[in-house]
C-alpha cells in the first residue's frame, strides 16, 4: 500500500539549496548596476583578508569540524568535559565568555542527568585558561556537585595555569583516544545531547548528533545537528538537521512553528499563513524537498516503506 | 559613486532600525538600489521590520568565515527587488566583527548597490565603531528628549572625530501638541542644540508599531499615513530634492478642532 498522506502535509515554502544563496531568486528588471554590474544575477565576493604578519597566524590550521560547543561525555564512570577548540584556529570561534555561557546552560539543561559526585575530567584541547578560569569552570561544576579531579591540556600555558591552582594536570601533546582528533568529521556521531530548558534568541547549540529539546525553542534561536532535532515544546526558531549532510534526517516539534527549517542542504521556510492549529508534526525531505507531516500519520507512513522491498 | 550612510542615535529606542528599513525601502521604490546592513550583531532586528527574519540563510559573519560569498548572504526583498538586506548574526557578540572586515563588506557592496544604509546598534561601543567604520555619511536619529538629543551630541561628536563631515538629522516621534503646549522639545530646539542640516521630521504615529509586527514598512502602504509621507520626503531629500517640511502643526490643529467639535466644545 502506498500510503496517501498529501493531505496531511502542510504546503511548506520550499527554499533553495544552501548552496544556492538565500530563498527567492533573481531580480526580475533588468537594470545596470552603478558599474555596469547585471543586476539580475551577479557574484559579489569580499575581499581576502589582508595577509597578516603575525607568524603564530600562519601556522593555525582551521578546525575541520564547525561544529563545536562545550560538551559532556560519559566515559567509563566518569564525564570528560571537552571544550572547543582555540578559538584563533576555528571559523565559529568560542571565546572566554560564550563558552563559559555555554557550560552554564549545559549544566542546567541536562541537570537531571547529571549524577552528584561524579568525577570530571576537563579537556582543554589547545586552549589557553588561565587559573582564574579554571577556577571559574570549577566553581560552575561544583554547583552541579560534580568535582573537576584532573585536566587535560596540550597547551604548556594552560597545564602551568591549571597546576599552579592547584589541580592535577596531564599535558598531552596528541589527543588521539579522546575524539577530537583532526579528521571529526568523519567519525560516528555523538550520543544525544538532551536539554531540559527554553532556548532563547541568540542562542546556538551545536552538537554532532541527536539534539533533544524538552522545552521551546524561541525564534532567533538556533539548533544545529548532525542528527535528528527533537523539540518537545514549540519550535519557532531556525533548526537544521543533519546538518552533515544526512537527508534521512528528520525535524519533529509538538509545535512546528519554525522560522526556518533546514535538512541536509535543503532550506525551507513557514508559509505566510500559519494554520490555525498546531498538532505535533515531523519534517523530512520528501521527492521534492522539505515536506511536513502530521505526526501520528508519519509514523504509520514510516513502518509501510520499511515493509516495501 | 555608491553613498554609505550610517543610521546612529547613540540613544536606544530612538527609531534608528525602524528609520533604516523605511528609509531602504522609500529609496528602493525610487529606483535606487539599495542595500541595508544589519549592524548590530547579538541583537538583529532590521529582518523582523523587514518581514525577512525567516529568509536569512547566511549572515555577514559567515561570508567573512569564507562560508559562502556575499551575494549569497543577501536576502532580496519580496515586495521591493531593488533592496536587499545584509543580515547580522544574531549568536554572536559586537565584537566578533572588526572595523576593517565590516569595511571590506561595504566595499564589496559598492560595486552593485547605489545606496548602502548601515543600521548601527545603540552605544558608542565596538558595534558602533563598526558601523561607523566604513560610512561617509551619517544620518542622527533622535527623538526630542533631552536624554537621546544629549547622546546624538556626543555622537555628532565621535563621527567628526572620525572624519564623516556628512551629518544630518531626523527628529523622530514628534508630538506636535505637546510641542504647541511646550511640554516637549521643538525642531528648533533640538537643532539649537545640535546644529547640523535636518533632513526630515517624523511626527510619532500608532501605525509604526502596527507595521513593525507585520514587517512591512509604513511607505508600502497604498495610502500613506503621516509617518509615511515623512519617511518618503526623507528619501527625496537624500537623494536631493528639495521637499518643503510637512507642515504638523497645522494638520494636527485641525484634527484637534475636529475633536473639539465632535465633543461639542
Amino acid at each position: 500500500m502506498v500510503p496517501d498522506f498529501s493531505s496531511s502535509q502542510r504546503g511548506y515554502q520550499e527554499g533553495s539549496h544552501l548552496s544556492g544563496g538565500p530563498p527567492d531568486g533573481a531580480y526580475p528588471e533588468n537594470t545596470p548596476a552603478p558599474d555596469g554590474v547585471d543586476f539580475n544575477n551577479f557574484i559579489l565576493e569580499i575581499e581576502p583578508e589582508p595577509a597578516s604578519s603575525d607568524s603564530a597566524s600562519v601556522q593555525t590550521k582551521p578546525e575541520s569540524n564547525p561544529n563545536l560547543q562545550v560538551q559532556f561525555k560519559s566515559e567509563g564512570g566518569r564525564l570528560l568535559l571537552i571544550l572547543p577548540p582555540a578559538p584563533e584556529k576555528s571559523r565559529n570561534p568560542v571565546y572566554w565568555e560564550e563558552l563559559r555561557r555555554q557550560l552554564k546552560e549545559r549544566i542546567s539543561g541536562g541537570e537531571r542527568f547529571l549524577q552528584p559526585h561524579t568525577p570530571v575530567h576537563l579537556i582543554a584541547r589547545d586552549r589557553l585558561l588561565d587559573s582564574q578560569q579554571v577556577q571559574e569552570i570549577d566553581s560552575l561544576l561544583s554547583d552541579a556537585q560534580l568535582p573537576l579531579k584532573r585536566i587535560y591540556a596540550s597547551r604548556r600555558q594552560t597545564a602551568v595555569a591549571a597546576a599552579t591552582a592547584g589541580y592535577s594536570v596531564e599535558q598531552q601533546t596528541t589527543l588521539g583516544h579522546l575524539g577530537q582528533g583532526q579528521e571529526a568529521s568523519r567519525q560516528a556521531m555523538d550520543e544525544p545531547l538532551y536539554l531540559q530548558t527554553t532556548l532563547r534568541s541568540g542562542v546556538e547549540i551545536r552538537h554532532r548528533g541527536t539534539v533533544i529539546v524538552l522545552g521551546d525553542a524561541n525564534p532567533g534561536s538556533s539548533i544545529v545537528a548532525e542528527g535528528d532535532i527533537f523539540i518537545w515544546g514549540h519550535l519557532r526558531g531556525v533548526v537544521h538537521a543533519g546538518a552533515g549532510g544526512n537527508t534521512q534526517c528528520r525535524i519533529m516539534a509538538l509545535h512546528m512553528q519554525p522560522t526556518q527549517l533546514r535538512i541536509a542542504d535543503k532550506v525551507a521556510r513557514s508559509p505566510d499563513d500559519p494554520p490555525a492549529q498546531y498538532q505535533p508534526e515531523v519534517a523530512y525531505i520528501g521527492p521534492d524537498g522539505i515536506r511536513i507531516a502530521l505526526a501520528t500519520e508519519f509514523a504509520l507512513a514510516d513502518l509501510t516503506t520499511q515493509e516495501s522491498p | 559613486m555608491s553613498r554609505i550612510i550610517v543610521m546612529t542615535s547613540g540613544k536606544g529606542g530612538v527609531g534608528k532600525t525602524t528609520c533604516t528599513a523605511n528609509l531602504g525601502m522609500a529609496l528602493a521604490k525610487a529606483g535606487q538600489r539599495v542595500a541595508v546592513v544589519d549592524a548590530d550583531f547579538g541583537l538583529r532586528n532590521l529582518d523582523l521590520l523587514l518581514g525577512l527574519e525567516n529568509r536569512i540563510v547566511y549572515t555577514a559573519l559567515d561570508v567573512l568565515a569564507g562560508e559562502c560569498r556575499l551575494d549569497q548572504a543577501l536576502v532580496k526583498d519580496k515586495r521591493q527587488p531593488n533592496l536587499a538586506l545584509l543580515p547580522a548574526a544574531q549568536n554572536r557578540s559586537k565584537e566578533s566583527i572588526k572595523p576593517e572586515q565590516m569595511k571590506r563588506l561595504i566595499k564589496a557592496l559598492t560595486k552593485v548597490y547605489n545606496f548602502i544604509l548601515i543600521d548601527s546598534p545603540a552605544g558608542i561601543e565596538m558595534g558602533f565603531r563598526n558601523s561607523i567604520a566604513a560610512a561617509r555619511e551619517a544620518i542622527i536619529v533622535t527623538t526630542p528628549e533631552i536624554s537621546a538629543v544629549r547622546d546624538a551630541d556626543r555622537v555628532i561628536g565621535l563621527l567628526e572625530a572620525n572624519d564623516i563631515k556628512a551629518v544630518r538629522l531626523v527628529i523622530n516621534r514628534l508630538r506636535p501638541a505637546m510641542v504647541a503646549a511646550e511640554q516637549m522639545m521643538s525642531v528648533k530646539d533640538v537643532q539649537g542644540i545640535l546644529s547640523i542640516p535636518l533632513l526630515g521630521v517624523i511626527p510619532d504615529d500608532e501605525q509604526v508599531i502596527v507595521s513593525t509586527n507585520k514587517g512591512e514598512p509604513l511607505v508600502l502602504e497604498e495610502k500613506l499615513s503621516k509617518a509615511g509621507i515623512a519617511f518618503t520626503n526623507v528619501s527625496q531629500r537624500l537623494q536631493g530634492e528639495k521637499v518643503p517640511l510637512m507642515d504638523l502643526s497645522i494638520q494636527q490643529e485641525s484634527f484637534f478642532t475636529r475633536l473639539k467639535r465632535l465633543f461639542g466644545m
